[in-house]
């Protein structure tokens, strides 16, 4: 479902969202939230072997 | 032998009327009195008001209250029940497939999405290829124009024994408290719906409880291939389990196009199971994937409390647009995800944000007030996701995403460098809180 997954950082400070690009090339924002169906994708997504999601703050 | 007494009127002791005629004008009793009738003989097509309006009468199986020009009023104190007494009385939002806000087709449809026609999702596991269609096909003389069409382009004659193909609709807990499910006065509910689908035979519907893990099925007939008939299936009370009272999904409501044998093997459980065993969950359902020539259509779909299906429920357009709202939306027209289309441009003045780090151009208000914290989608006007346009110099930026989003919009359009201090940007965006 996802190529990528990265936190965003905003002047420093990761804001719980997360900016995803999904398998067919459309980037948007996932909300860090459990009621959110594409969360809980992203959830599952980095459960795999070799997903992980990217965080710059790091 | 029988006697004949010719009178124009009765009069008891007292000189007063009882029965008086005048012309052709019959009177029962008199001014003050009280006239009762021992019994239950009365038979009339009408009862008319001394003005000789009509206050109720029939003619056939019609019964008309009041007469043109009146007001039918309830008297203060009263209560009414029965029509009228329970708007949104149905639990299924679109169920009219009016409102497609993302497409009015989609084709190559191999896996799990919301495709057209709003708050129906496709759920398909290795079950051929389906085009998916708003299509203006409609059973005649019921007041709908659209309904979802699947159309199946490659076939899946052999399905996985695990694998399920099925659209639907889920739907949040505080929308499902009239069903009262999980207590001693929980209620039964009846789906009804129109159905047109090549394959004849037995299809079946879910109701899968997502907060208590407890399901029951029904099953429906296609009898004649490429007809509209309608189907109506009443499902038991399930005292066992309440529905969240939040806005997490609660229910689905599944209509099986088809289903590998892990889930046909057993006798369909038309009564709640609160184990599930998936052997019984589909038993008897036809593949309505098994050849190219295949179709599969719904409309009409509704969801009710009650043992019986009462008419659909129609709603103002204005008003179930915005109840499709609450789970997506979109600031373009609709199936068009480019600013090509005459809209008006959603604006935002670029700016360095505070501590300089993140550029961003101004966010935006949604329409509706949405489920949940939604996945936001920002559009170029060219249709790229992530672009915005500068408007005094055509520049197109690229990698843009909303940012601080909540239920009633987001604060900004944010990448960590791209916007210039007092130019306009423009774009579109979607905004999504499916179940």
């Amino acid at each position: 479902m996802f190529s990528t997954v990265e936190k965003i950082y905003i002047n420093d400070n990761w804001i719980n969202e997360y900016k995803v690009t999904f398998t067919d090339g459309t980037l948007s924002t996932v909300p860090h939230d459990e009621n959110n169906r594409h969360y809980l994708k992203i959830v599952e997504w980095a459960a795999i072997d070799g997903n992980n999601i990217t965080d710059p703050g790091e | 032998m029988s006697s004949i007494i010719k009178v124009n009127t009765v009069q008891d002791a007292d000189g007063n009327n009882i029965i008086n005629e005048s012309g052709d004008v019959i009177t029962v009793g008199a001014s003050g009195d009280t006239v009762t009738v021992a019994g239950n003989v009365v038979k009339s097509n009408a009862l008319q008001a001394s003005d000789g309006g009509n206050v109720v009468s029939q003619s056939g199986t019609t019964i008309t209250v009041g007469a043109s020009g009146d007001t039918v009023a309830l008297a203060s104190g009263a209560s009414q029940t029965g029509f009228g007494s329970n708007p949104f009385k149905n639990i299924v939002i679109n169920g009219d497939m009016r409102v497609a806000q993302r497409a009015t087709s989609a084709a190559s449809i191999t896996s799990d999405d919301y495709y057209t026609i709003d708050r129906f999702v496709t759920e398909i596991g290795s079950f051929g290829t389906w085009t998916q269609s708003q299509v203006s096909d409609a059973p005649t003389g019921q007041g709908y124009t659209y309904a979802l069409k699947m159309d199946c382009t490659t076939a899946q004659g052999s399905p996985g024994s695990g694998n399920v193909m099925l659209i639907g609709q889920s739907i949040e807990g505080s929308m499902l408290q009239a069903i009262k499910q999980g207590t001693a006065n929980a209620e039964s509910t009846t789906l009804s719906f129109w159905h047109k689908h090549t394959k004849t035979g037995t299809n079946i519907v879910e109701l899968l409880d997502a907060d208590n893990t407890n399901a029951v099925s029904g099953s429906y007939t296609q009898s004649v291939s490429d007809t509209w008939e309608k189907a109506t299936i009443t499902f038991p009370a399930n005292t066992s389990g309440a529905y969240g009272n939040d806005s997490a999904r609660s229910l689905r409501i599944r209509f099986i196009i088809g289903s590998g044998t892990d889930y046909t093997s057993g006798t369909l459980a038309t009564t709640w199971q609160t184990s599930i065993t998936n052997a019984n969950r589909y038993a008897g359902q036809v593949n309505n994937a098994d050849s190219t020539s295949n179709n599969f259509i719904i409309t009409g779909v509704q969801y009710e409390v009650g043992t019986s299906a009462t008419d659909f429920e129609f709603l103002p357009l204005d008003i179930q647009t915005q109840r499709c709202e609450r789970y997506y939306e979109t600031s373009m027209t609709y199936g068009s995800y480019g600013q090509y289309a005459g809209q008006q441009p959603i604006a935002g003045v670029g700016s360095s944000t505070y501590g300089g780090s993140t550029s961003s151009a101004g966010g935006r208000q949604f329409r509706t007030w949405k489920r949940a914290s939604p996945t936001v989608t920002l559009y170029h006007q060219d249709g790229t996701s992530g672009g915005i346009y500068r408007i005094h110099d055509a520049q197109k930026t690229t990698g843009n995403v909303a940012s601080h989003i909540n239920q009633n919009g987001f604060l900004f359009a944010t990448k960590s460098s791209g916007f210039n201090s007092g130019y306009y940007y423009y774009y579109g965006y979607t905004a999504e809180s499916e179940l």
